[in-house]
């Protein structure tokens, strides 16, 4: 199942395990954890119909390969898909790229411009985008751009720029309950705040606790001017379609936070 | 090539070639008391050639178990491959989603925790310098020698392909150090240095080390080990200080 968040930009999820235990959450559950229901940190792709070309920007995991496909194909119906865009080649964004390139072969495989080790990832022959660059797709436009927080250095973000959408993986990950699944996040049962966030960027992107925390809140604050979204369509949590700013305010507080509560544990 | 580090493991070093310098991407052989241990398997573009070190280095008998610092590819690329060569190799991995890093019928160890592999102990430490959050760091008690992945690297040049530390004019190159850290853990961008130098020095207090053996650079001797350290904080905050954030 997927969700169209805006027209012609279909968002795909897949939630993954139960994640309670790994958050030690089943005793003494937080506000936004509702007691029996599961927690989950989801994998996100996103699939771009254009009036003139297709787009999909990550690919989920290799427990979701046949979900991937028949949603793909789904939407797509008789349109072809014309770019797998590859925003970094962990194996859960990128663990379904080769598949989908056998499945739709005249697509065109697009990866970061960044980092030095293509090779070691497939990625020598993709056509490697770098900040600015764009592929029109018709009625939607996409950009790139060098992201800011990450975990490896072969790597990008994208901006949907008729929407302003802001697609920033890995960063604004956060951990949701199963019955939140495609929700916005002003439909989510619980309000999202700084302790999901927390949740998720003391484990995936713990070297948080390791960075000095007035260096990067003055990087999110560069962010939020230069990209001031009116959404954004996180990698691993649900789309912030109202106040996107707001949440990108939060994220100063969870830089700091992280340094008083250290590294919270390990997600993948 | 293989070099021996210590009586029972075995570097077997691969490298890629950047423009002007060269990135190992290697594996560990550890030679147990009940049969063979590898760190991390490798990437797939040295399919062939780390299979076949690996059939001469143990005789013919093949790998019987992998011990995963990572899921990343360059890491985990020949562990279908080790597994139809060999049978059953047991894959230990600390990764607490298996099936959505791709991973098949894998043992959990615990970062913070200890397990027996094949009759000797292992730790998996919790890495101050590394990118994927489930990476682990994996001391090996009998050898005293700590394989990490993907801090304490460094690039060489193809002359320095089968170094140790010990055998650099005077330990690994500060500008080796700084260029491969730069390069591949961004996030040192916004480090504190001081911090990062806590974290390190607190896990390697912890446990008495003979030789750091990265995946990606030359291993170090133990009694480089202050010289290295202190190459890479320096580098660490050449790094943060080159980025600046108005």
């Amino acid at each position: 199942m997927a969700r169209e968040i805006s027209p012609g930009i279909h968002w795909l999820q897949e939630l993954g395990p139960d994640q309670r235990d790994n958050f030690e959450l089943r005793d003494e559950p937080p506000s936004w954890c509702t007691p029996g229901d599961t927690v989950h940190i989801p994998q996100c792709a996103y699939l771009l119909v254009g009036s003139d070309r297709t787009l999909l920007f990550d690919t989920l995991s290799p427990a979701s390969t046949e979900k991937l496909k028949d949603e793909v194909s789904s939407i797509l119906g008789d349109r072809s898909l014309d770019y797998v865009v590859v925003s970094h080649p962990d194996i859960p964004h990128a663990g379904n790229a080769i598949e989908m390139l056998r499945e739709y072969p005249k697509a065109e495989l697009v990866g970061p411009g960044y980092g030095n080790d293509h090779e070691l990832y497939h990625l020598d022959d993709a056509m490697k985008v770098v900040e600015g660059d764009t592929i029109d797709l018709g009625d939607l436009a996409v950009e790139f751009h060098e992201a800011a927080f990450l975990d490896a250095p072969v790597f990008v973000w994208m901006t949907e720029r008729t929407t302003e959408t802001l697609f920033p993986v890995d960063w604004m990950g956060f951990p949701h309950l199963s019955e939140d699944e495609l929700n916005f996040v002003d439909e989510a049962h619980h309000d999202v705040g700084v302790e999901q966030l927390l949740h998720f960027h003391a484990r995936v992107l713990f070297w948080h606790k390791y960075v000095d925390v007035e260096k990067v809140q003055r990087e999110i604050d560069n962010l939020i001017e230069k990209y001031n979204p009116s959404m954004i369509a996180p990698a691993h949590g649900l789309v912030i379609r109202e106040d996107a700013v707001e949440y990108m305010e939060k994220m100063k507080d969870v830089v700091a936070r992280i340094q008083q509560t250290g590294r919270l544990g390990i997600i993948g | 090539m293989t070099v021996n580090i210590t009586d029972s493991v075995t570097w077997i070093n691969e490298s890629i070639a950047h423009s002007d310098f060269n990135e190992h991407v290697s594996v560990y052989l550890i030679e147990a008391e009940t049969g063979y241990i590898v760190v991390d398997s490798g990437s797939v573009h040295h399919r062939r050639s780390i299979s076949e070190q690996l059939q001469d280095a143990t005789d013919d008998k093949g790998v019987d178990a992998i011990i995963l610092s990572h899921s990343d590819y360059p890491h985990s690329g020949n562990i279908s491959e080790f597994r139809d060569r060999w049978g059953d190799v047991e894959l230990i991995a600390s990764s607490g989603s298996p099936e959505i890093q791709g991973l098949q019928n894998a043992t959990k160890c615990t970062i913070g925790g200890s397990m027996d592999v094949l009759g000797r102990e292992f730790s998996f430490i919790d890495p101050p310098l590394a990118d994927r959050s489930h990476t682990t760091w994996i001391y090996d008690h009998a050898s005293r020698v700590l394989f990490t992945a993907d801090g304490f690297g460094n690039y060489h040049q193809p002359e320095e392909e089968d170094y140790t530390s010990a055998d650099f004019d005077n330990v690994t190159p500060f500008e080796e150090i700084y260029q491969y850290h730069r390069d591949n853990l961004v996030w040192l961008r916004y480090v504190d240095p001081g911090k990062l130098r806590d974290a390190l020095d607190a896990t390697l207090n912890q446990f008495e080390v003979s030789s750091v053996a990265p995946i990606h650079g030359n291993p170090i001797r133990g009694s480089d080990l202050d010289t290295y350290l202190d190459r890479l904080i320096r580098a660490a905050d050449k790094i943060t200080n080159e980025y600046v954030v108005a």
